[in-house]
């Protein structure tokens, strides 16, 4: 579904994301770990189209979105449920709006997307904060509100950026629920998050951990390009994985940098 | 977004700002109403010129020993002649009576008024000519001709004055046109200032539709149609404004002033109307379009 190739992106401070390849396919949860810092965020922005890539392709259904003109990027960036670092709701809005509203651009008819909202916000949080407006709600309530909103109508891409940041054991568990929930109904599901406990969790679900270290993935390949995740995942399983029952940890230690064979 | 969607927004957007939008729509009824009553006034002071200049034309003033056989058989003579509208012989006691009570409002009129006999004036006749476009060289031609009669000491040929009355209007429309600018330029700086200020407001509400992959195009549109809408509100209200009470000032003007009533200008046409509320939606929509920022709101 998408597939970062040799992806960097500068910010302020110096490169966020170096040559990071990557790939997530429909039906597969990948949740990328980090430190702060270590271009989490950034690699989630240039995945749901919000951010440019300084260099590097971010194909998306076969097209390189990295190429697009400004213009075009809205007709991408609808078609990913994104929730970023911060929850981005409308204030003096219902978050029954605001979770509609995701629904809104993609041209749904309003009746069947405000059912539709009103099931996503019941699986992700509570339905009776429907007609609540989003400035009562606490930042862990809107977090999870936005997680609706990013969730809703199961977009082909999910990218969700620390949704557990926050928050306590049982919404935590919830949240991964959603975001399982989302991945067997067939979305490509990237998460990041610097929470372990929260990566376990969803490795336990059977999600794909990849570890991002200064901007870098941890383990990547040296050399080339790796055609599809497929591949990935193929050459994951001759590496050596830390969480072998039940994740695939890429951790091939990049030769570029280091100079060294897989760790 | 679909059109009942942006309808949607437009809706919840006048709904949750509309104390701003109210404040718009009043603006517009300002603005509307300073437009409107420059145009019904240039009407108003048209009619009015076009009124005074054709009340009276031509003041013949008789010798003191013309007789008043004489006099009237002179008003037959000129009630005769082609393109004479009236003819009225004035006598030395009624321009006395004239002259009294249009003193009497002035503060420097002291008590040389009641010592005036009406010996002091000549006897006169008043000339109203039928309006047309030839009128002041008629008025002068029968100037001319009044003046080489027996009887008549002078003439004044009012034509003249009517030319200074129609300078002093042009000047005053001039400086009605100016009140008119600027206090347009005040409201349409009133309008942008208010629609600016709830800019910053609506910024975050255009970022999330912009992350949602809303097109710059429909993120503005709920706020186009929304002060379209109070633009169109408040030209409307201007419009019943005028209706209702121009009238009742024009009339309180045209009293005061001492103006014979003219009918013309009462209310807007049509076209005017219709063109008024055009230009009200349209500056709506372009203030829309600037209430909205759709720049620098995702990092793309």
């Amino acid at each position: 579904m998408i597939w970062l190739e040799g992806v960097s992106y500068l910010r302020a401070g110096g490169p966020a994301l170096v040559d990071v390849t990557l790939g997530v396919s429909g039906g597969e949860l990948v949740v990328v770990h980090g430190p702060t810092g270590s271009g989490k965020s950034s690699l989630l922005a240039v995945a749901a189209g919000v951010r440019a890539p300084d260099s590097g392709a971010v194909w998306i259904a076969e097209h390189n979105i990295a190429g697009l003109q400004e213009s075009s990027l809205p007709y991408v960036r609808r078609n990913v449920g994104y929730l970023p670092p911060e929850p981005l709701l409308i204030p003096d809005e219902t978050i029954l709006e605001n979770i509609m509203l995701a629904l809104a651009v993609r041209g749904e008819p309003i009746d069947s997307a405000e059912a539709d909202a009103r099931e996503t916000l019941a699986m992700v949080a509570d339905s009776a904060w429907e007609n609540r407006l989003a400035t009562s709600l606490s930042t862990g309530q809107q977090r999870l509100v936005a997680l609706a909103r990013a969730l809703v109508g199961t977009p082909p891409l999910v990218v969700v950026d620390e949704p557990a940041s926050g928050m306590g054991a049982d919404e935590r568990e919830g949240i991964a629920r959603a975001l399982v929930w989302a991945r067997d109904r067939g979305c490509a599901v990237l998460c990041a998050t610097s929470d372990l406990s929260f990566v376990q969790l969803l490795v336990d679900a059977g999600g794909r951990r990849v570890d991002l270290e200064d901007g870098r993935i941890a383990g990547a390949p040296a050399i080339g390009l790796v055609p599809d995740p497929v591949c990935l995942s193929d050459m994951t399983s001759d590496a050596q994985p830390e969480n072998a029952d039940s994740a695939e940890v890429i951790r091939i230690s990049d030769r570029r940098s280091s100079g060294e064979g897989s760790s | 977004m679909t059109f009942a969607w942006i309808l949607r927004r437009a809706r919840r957007q006048s709904v949750s700002a509309r104390r701003a939008l109210l404040a718009v729509a009043g603006l517009f009824l300002a603005l509307g109403m300073v437009c409107g009553a420059s145009v019904l006034g240039l009407r108003a002071t048209r009619g009015w010129m076009s009124t005074v200049g054709q009340s009276v034309h031509v003041i013949a003033f008789l010798r003191d020993e013309t007789e008043p056989d004489q006099a009237s058989q002179l008003v037959d003579l000129l009630r005769r002649r082609p393109g004479v509208a009236r003819v009225r012989l004035v006598e030395p006691a009624e321009a006395l009576a004239r002259l009294r009570d249009a003193a009497r409002p002035l503060p420097t009129t002291g008590s040389w008024l009641d010592d005036l006999e009406p010996g002091y004036f000549p006897r006169s006749i008043e000339v109203a000519l039928v309006a047309s476009a030839d009128l002041p060289q008629r008025a002068a031609e029968l100037s001319r001709r009044l003046r080489g009669l027996a009887g008549v000491a002078g003439v004044d040929a009012m034509t003249e004055g009517v030319a200074r009355l129609a300078a002093w209007v042009r000047f005053g429309q001039r400086l009605g046109w100016a009140v008119v600018l600027a206090t347009g330029i005040a409201a349409l700086s009133s309008l942008v200032g208010t629609v600016l200020r709830g800019r910053a407001a609506r910024r975050r509400q255009a970022q999330v539709l912009a992350i949602l992959g809303e097109t710059a195009g429909n993120i503005r549109l709920p706020a186009n149609i929304a002060l379209a809408a109070a633009g169109l509100t408040g030209a409307l209200a201007a419009l019943l404004v005028l209706r209702l009470a121009w009238p009742a000032l024009l009339t309180a003007v045209e009293r005061t002033l001492s103006i014979v009533p003219t009918p013309a200008g009462f209310s807007l046409g049509f076209w005017e109307s219709a063109v008024g509320l055009l230009a009200a939606a349209m500056i709506g929509w372009v203030l829309g379009y600037l209430s909205t920022p759709v720049r620098g709101l995702v990092d793309g």
